[in-house]
């Protein structure tokens, strides 16, 4: 079937992918881009391959403009080519997304799709199997979901792949997902009826299905914020602080880890959740400062700061207050606003203080009037929110005490801060 | 709550690895659901909800129109060619190199030469001229060259020779090393004709001053070099796009304009224009009218502007030397990075890129390889930098993936940026960077390089348009989420309408005119914009794309709420009323303004051009009932495409015929133009000839009224000469005189005899004279009865040659044309010691001329074989004897259906009888 992937202008690449994505450009002159569909002459088919082919091309058209029933015509008539092992994932995607896009689909119609294509080959098993389970718990079904990835989690063949592996992982954490939700129900159930035999066993049954996978999957670099909330919740169920906390840590330290601030966000939840000292919580807000410094986390920070009453934590919060107005979505937000009243107040009645000020402010010097103090904002914010105007208009002879000679607009401004 | 980061992502692996997915279907990602969250669990099972990354339906938007309407009426343009040039086809380059830049291909040489040349038409050589050589004549033939003329029968004999003598010294570059440049450069451009990185972003923008009005950027003139502002207004119900009768704005530049960006801020924009190697960023508001501001040149190909979204007069450029300066309007350019190579690995390219981010002093650098957050407000060496965005496995890039478009969506979603790649579309949060927060397939044939993005409503989904260049696609995704909730796509991309697909929706053109707009419709893509605007009731979207002749073309989608009413089922096949009362009358416009082609135009305006034919019948009707054309489709189609309205097809019409008035007639290649004054000169009558002149007119005149012949006062013309039959002796001749004066029995009695028919009577006739002469000799003594079989062979010969009549019609022994031909004379030969085969039967097929043409072939063979044969034979004492004659009848069966091979074997045969007869002699 290589002809047919040749003429369909698919690149054909041998099983072993081993050498990295840019070799295949380097060789080339400037501008050289790998496009989408090479135009290389393909050799023509014939008979049934070009009939199989134009169809293709109506199916695939048909979708593009969204017009489904004509494609659905189309595509009763291309399933021919499920002959073809190599299609089958062709023919389960276009058949998929028609059934979605169709108005009278049923559930035997989607459920004859996923069996029969599941078993057209085994490359695609696991992967019709999750998508099959996400249909089922799209459509509430999650005993289905569960049985679906029970299924695919006990599915083995052959050599594993990486990708292959990954999606093991990622169907085991599904499938831990799903457990923990019967776990909440079962911890809802028990909760009401306090009878404590063997309700609390099945529960536990549960946990530990599911935190083995968990730990798991959490021990791979990725983005897992559903499993390792649910993990969390069952380990503090059960009162191992330490576990979760130590699982939550690493999410959020581990270099090898993406810079998520979720992450940040979960320790700092569950440290808030445990009382531990604000200093602790502080450093975890550090960090956070440092990935997200626009983060709504960061006026708890700052009060922080200030609630601390140490001498460079004020100009601290005055870092991170500043850091905060820089970014568009907090220009107009009256509460960083004050707090940045109080904070610069605060280090106003100390002279060598006043100084940290102007540091922070020299950075800004030249683009700080024209983003916060033109007459257009004055006109905006007095409209607005009067409140805000009067603030802004406290803090500008402190921030920008020249800003008259630093205005870069074309327009002529006539100010009035 | 802009700020808010969603509380939980979709879960994926995450690895900095290079990319080695290879997509092996073109299904893109249709069909999965690619990740759920769960949601709301308050305690069973039931209450759980979830949320899938893909979700199954968008919002419906669908076209009112089946063809994209043309919003301008088309301009003069300089049109790139619609098929790139084929590298392989060098010759033909060459010749075109060679004529259209002679100086440059010859240049040294011809000066050299040009001394000893002398090219004017002297009758004598002056004597400053004397040691040159004179070439007016071989000028003039070089200047005739131009035409198309038949390179055999034209040709001049001294500019042969010249060219063999001077062939390999005159050209300055040799012809190989130009070959090889000349490949290299069509390579190249072939290459930039399907993908060019200068037009990334787009040169067409609109700036909304108000819910229906705003300026529409975009450039004109036939080099796109300029820069026009054009007022317009949306009508009504924002169904169609129409001027407000004003005159565009306009700034001619230097070059052409690749990209236009545009930043607002408190009702007054700021336009940033990218050319080649010069910036310019212009002014303008609701009332302020278009200003140039400042203009920059810079040194290395500019390759992206853009104009902050926070601080108005910031602009950042990139160019393809590596830098990115920040331009501060009014006080100059600040450069605040470079880089000399690519980003994370060597992709061989130059194409930078910047954009603004949700902080006024970071901003993302990009390239090829992936995109960088950098911060500029430290010294320039300083600058942390953290990666946004890398080709990567994390994001599931395929194998060869590229970056090609970075976009700020600080309109949608203030920290939000979308990356654009061959295959895939992203959208990035950089408040978690190197993890795509959403990604799609847009499975568009081209690359995407350029982008609109319409925020939706509150409960509505953000819209991005994607259009790629060579192939005019545009696709709509959506998506939502990206604050509270994790980011996720809805429905699957929708292909748009594209201008090159409209011809075939329209009434049918003529050939050569079909040609021409088919060639102007395919021009590539140069911008996309959208215009959005919702109403009460509905919500509609204006899609604009530029091509890069200059034209526009909107078409307008209608959000489907499945209300009724709208064509949820059974859309309009034909063009029913509905589809003219979706189309309100708009309100008149000055037709004195042709700048654009309005809708509203009456049916009866003026044609520019002749009709087609089957228009011209269709403009006859009342326009409602014109059938509409709708798109060949499923009559059950629930999504079937509109039909087309007949102000659209009033709107093309116009277009095509103003297209085709602008085009003007097709060029006829230059012909030969030979002066023909006073070739034939007719002396002037003089008054007597002048009146008989006039005479034969009238007499003409009146001949031609009554239809009669002017024959009766005409001089009889002389009978040419009669023919003496006697001077043409040839076969044809002889045939043809026979025929002429003989009439019928007198031909077919020569046809019989040319056809031997009579030849039985001949041979009886010679038969009896033979007897009578040997009688004769037998009277006159016997003293030469030993010579007598030699001379009866001898006899044989001449008798022979008294068959001339229906041999050969030549006489004497043995001619040229009968020596060609020794086969039939052996068979005559032959033939003629044996009776019994039938006369009729021995014609072999070589004796008429026609079958002598035929079997030239084989008896070219055969006679290479016997020439030696027919030597020896030709040899007087090797005649065959009369005893060894009488052996011939040994082989009769010389048939006239085996006379092919029998040639050859009669005389294989005949050669040991010629021996032996020889022996016996």
């Amino acid at each position: 079937m290589e002809a047919l992937d040749e003429y369909l202008g698919l690149p054909v690449v041998p099983e072993d992918e081993s050498d990295s994505s840019d070799c295949s450009s380097r060789k080339r002159h400037k501008s050289k881009l790998p496009l989408a569909e090479s135009k290389r002459p393909l050799a023509k088919p014939i008979g049934f391959h070009k009939t199989c082919r134009i169809c293709l091309e109506h199916v695939r058209e048909a979708m593009l403009h969204h017009r489904w029933q004509e494609a659905a015509d189309y595509m009763a008539s291309y399933t021919q080519v499920l002959q073809d092992r190599n299609k089958v994932e062709l023919v389960w995607r276009m058949s998929t997304e028609i059934l979605h896009n169709l108005p009278n689909t049923t559930v035997k119609d989607y459920n004859i799709i996923y069996e029969r294509m599941k078993h057209s080959g085994f490359k695609h098993y696991l992967m019709i199997c999750l998508e099959h389970s996400f249909h089922l718990m799209l459509h509430g079904d999650i005993e289905a979901a569960k049985h679906q990835v029970s299924m695919a989690e006990s599915w083995r063949h052959g050599k594993e792949s990486v990708s292959q592996l990954q999606r093991i992982r990622l169907i085991q954490a599904y499938r831990s997902l799903l457990d923990y939700i019967m776990w909440c129900e079962k911890k809802s159930t028990l909760s009401k009826d306090n009878s404590f035999e063997s309700d609390s066993q099945g529960m536990h049954t549960f946990f530990r299905l599911a935190s083995t996978n968990l730990q798991e999957i959490l021990k791979n670099p990725g983005v897992w914020d559903p499993f390792i909330l649910c993990y969390v919740e069952m380990l503090e169920f059960y009162g191992d602080n330490e576990e979760a906390q130590k699982v939550l840590n690493h999410y959020a330290y581990d270099n090898s880890f993406p810079p998520n601030p979720n992450a940040h966000v979960y320790l700092y939840q569950f440290l808030k959740r445990h009382d531990t000292p604000d200093k602790k919580l502080m450093k975890v807000l550090k960090h956070l400062h440092v990935l997200v410094p626009s983060h709504e986390l960061m006026l708890t920070y700052s009060c922080l700061l200030l609630q601390s009453e140490k001498q460079s934590h004020t100009q601290k919060a005055l870092g991170v207050l500043l850091d905060m107005l820089d970014f568009q979505c907090w220009r107009s937000n009256l509460d960083v606003w004050k707090c940045l009243h109080a904070v610069i107040h605060q280090l106003l009645q100390r002279e060598e203080w006043a100084t940290s000020v102007q540091m922070q402010m020299a950075l800004r010097n030249n683009w700080w009037p024209a983003l916060h103090f033109t007459s257009f904002h004055a006109k905006k914010d007095l409209e607005e929110n009067s409140e805000l105007f009067e603030v802004k208009a406290s803090l500008v002879e402190i921030l920008c005490p020249e800003r008259e000679t630093v205005i870069t607009q074309p327009c002529n401004l006539d100010l009035t801060y | 709550m802009d700020f808010q980061f969603p509380q939980q992502l979709f879960p994926s692996f995450y690895s900095c690895e290079p990319p080695n997915r290879v997509q092996r279907h073109s299904a893109g990602g249709w069909g999965c659901y690619g990740g759920v969250l769960a949601q709301g669990g308050t305690g069973s099972v039931s209450s759980w909800a979830f949320r899938s990354k893909r979700q199954v339906g968008g919002e419906l938007w669908r076209q009112m129109e089946p063809v994209p309407v043309p919003l301008l009426s088309p301009r003069k343009a300089f049109q790139e060619l619609v098929t790139p040039p084929d590298p392989l086809d060098v010759l033909t380059h060459m010749q075109n190199f060679f004529t259209d830049h002679g100086p440059d291909a010859f240049g040294c040489m011809s000066e050299i030469l040009g001394e000893n040349f002398y090219f004017q038409k002297a009758k004598g050589k002056t004597k400053y001229r004397q040691g040159s050589v004179n070439m007016w004549r071989t000028k003039s033939f070089v200047d005739q060259l131009k035409f198309n003329m038949c390179p055999m029968s034209y040709r001049s004999r001294s500019l042969d020779r010249y060219s063999s003598l001077l062939w390999d010294v005159v050209h300055d570059v040799p012809p190989d090393l130009l070959g090889s440049l000349l490949y290299e450069e069509l390579t190249e451009q072939r290459d930039r004709m399907q993908f060019s990185e200068a037009a990334t972003g787009g040169a067409l923008a609109f700036v909304p001053f108000s819910q229906s009005d705003g300026c529409l950027l975009y450039p004109g003139g036939p080099g796109m070099d300029r820069l026009n502002f054009h007022r317009v207004a949306l009508e009504r119900d924002g169904s169609a796009c129409v001027d407000t009768g004003q005159k565009p704005v306009s700034f001619q530049l230097k070059g052409p304009v690749r990209q236009i960006s545009c930043g607002s801020c408190f009702g007054d924009s700021c336009v940033a224009v990218r050319s080649d190697h010069v910036c310019g960023v212009w002014g303008m508001g609701d009332q302020n009218e278009p200003h140039l501001l400042q203009v920059v040149g810079t040194e290395a190909a500019a390759s992206c502007i853009n104009v902050s979204p926070h601080i108005l007069g910031e602009v950042l450029v990139a160019s393809e030397s590596g830098a990115a300066s920040l331009w501060t309007v009014g006080r100059g350019m600040q450069k605040v990075r470079t880089e000399e190579s690519n980003l994370y690995f060597n992709a061989k390219s130059s194409w930078r890129w910047c954009e603004f981010s949700a902080h006024p002093r970071v901003m993302l650098y990009a390239d090829r390889t992936g995109v960088e957050l950098t911060d500029f407000r430290l010294k320039l060496e300083s600058h942390p930098r953290h990666t946004l965005f890398r080709i990567s496995s994390t994001s599931d890039c395929q194998r060869g993936e590229r970056l090609l478009l970075v976009r700020f969506l600080g309109d949608v979603h203030p920290f939000h940026h979308l990356l654009t790649t061959q295959h895939s579309a992203y959208v990035m949060d950089e408040r978690f960077p190197c993890v795509p927060m959403l990604k799609w397939d847009h499975m568009m044939e081209a690359p995407p390089l350029f982008c609109h993005v319409a925020p939706g409503s509150a409960s509505g989904t953000t819209k991005v348009l994607l259009g790629s260049q060579s192939s005019q696609e545009i696709t709509l995704l959506q998506y939502s989420g990206g604050a509270v909730e994790a980011c996720c796509s809805h429905g699957s991309p929708q292909a748009l309408l594209r201008p090159r697909d409209s011809l075939a929706l329209l009434p049918v053109q003529l050939p050569h005119r079909q040609q021409t707009a088919a060639h102007r419709l395919a021009s590539p893509a140069a911008g996309l914009t959208c215009l959005q605007r919702t109403s009460v009731s509905t919500a509609t979207m204006i899609v604009l794309q530029l091509t890069a002749a200059g034209d526009i073309f909107y078409q307008v989608l209608e959000r489907d709420d499945g209300k009724p009413g709208t064509p949820e089922t059974g859309a309009p096949e034909t063009g029913t009323p509905d589809t003219e009362v979706r189309f309100p009358v708009l309100a008149a416009e000055t037709s004195s303004d042709e700048d654009v082609v309005m809708p509203t135009q009456a049916p009866n305006a003026r044609t520019f051009v002749p009709e087609t034919p089957d228009r011209n019948q269709s403009s006859d009707r009342p326009p409602d009932r014109i059938p509409a054309l709708v798109a060949v489709g499923n009559g059950a189609d629930w999504s079937a495409r509109s039909a087309l309205s007949s102000a659209t097809r009033h709107t093309w019409r116009r277009w095509l015929q103003k297209l085709m008035r602008q085009e003007g007639k097709p060029e006829a290649p230059p012909r030969l133009v030979v002066r023909t004054d006073g070739l034939l000169s007719v002396p002037e009558p003089d008054a007597a000839g002048r009146h008989l002149q006039g005479a034969q007119q009238q007499d003409l005149q009146r001949c031609m009224r009554t239809r009669s012949l002017l024959h009766s006062d005409l001089e009889p013309v002389p009978v040419p000469p009669a023919v003496d039959a006697e001077a043409w002796h040839d076969l044809l001749s002889n045939r043809l005189t026979t025929a002429w004066s003989g009439g019928q029995e007198a031909w077919l009695d020569w046809w019989q005899e040319e056809r031997g028919a009579n030849r039985a009577m001949k041979r009886e006739a010679l038969r009896r004279r033979r007897r009578r002469e040997k009688e004769a000799q037998r009277a006159s003594g016997r003293h030469l009865q030993l010579s007598g079989s030699f001379t009866s062979s001898v006899s044989y010969q001449t008798d022979l040659d008294d068959f001339s009549g229906w041999s050969s019609g030549t006489s004497g022994p043995l001619s040229d044309s009968q020596r060609s031909r020794p086969l039939g004379h052996l068979a005559y030969f032959l033939e003629d010691q044996d009776d019994s085969p039938p006369p009729d039967r021995l014609d072999p097929p070589c004796r008429t001329p026609e079958p002598q043409a035929a079997n030239q072939r084989s008896r070219n063979l055969a006679d290479q074989s016997l020439s030696s044969i027919w030597e020896t034979q030709d040899d007087p004492p090797l005649h065959p004897t009369p005893s060894s004659s009488s052996q011939l009848p040994s082989f009769p069966s010389l048939t006239p259906s085996r006379a092919s091979q029998s040639q050859r074997g009669a005389l294989q045969a005949s050669q040991p009888k010629k021996k032996k007869s020889r022996m016996g002699f």
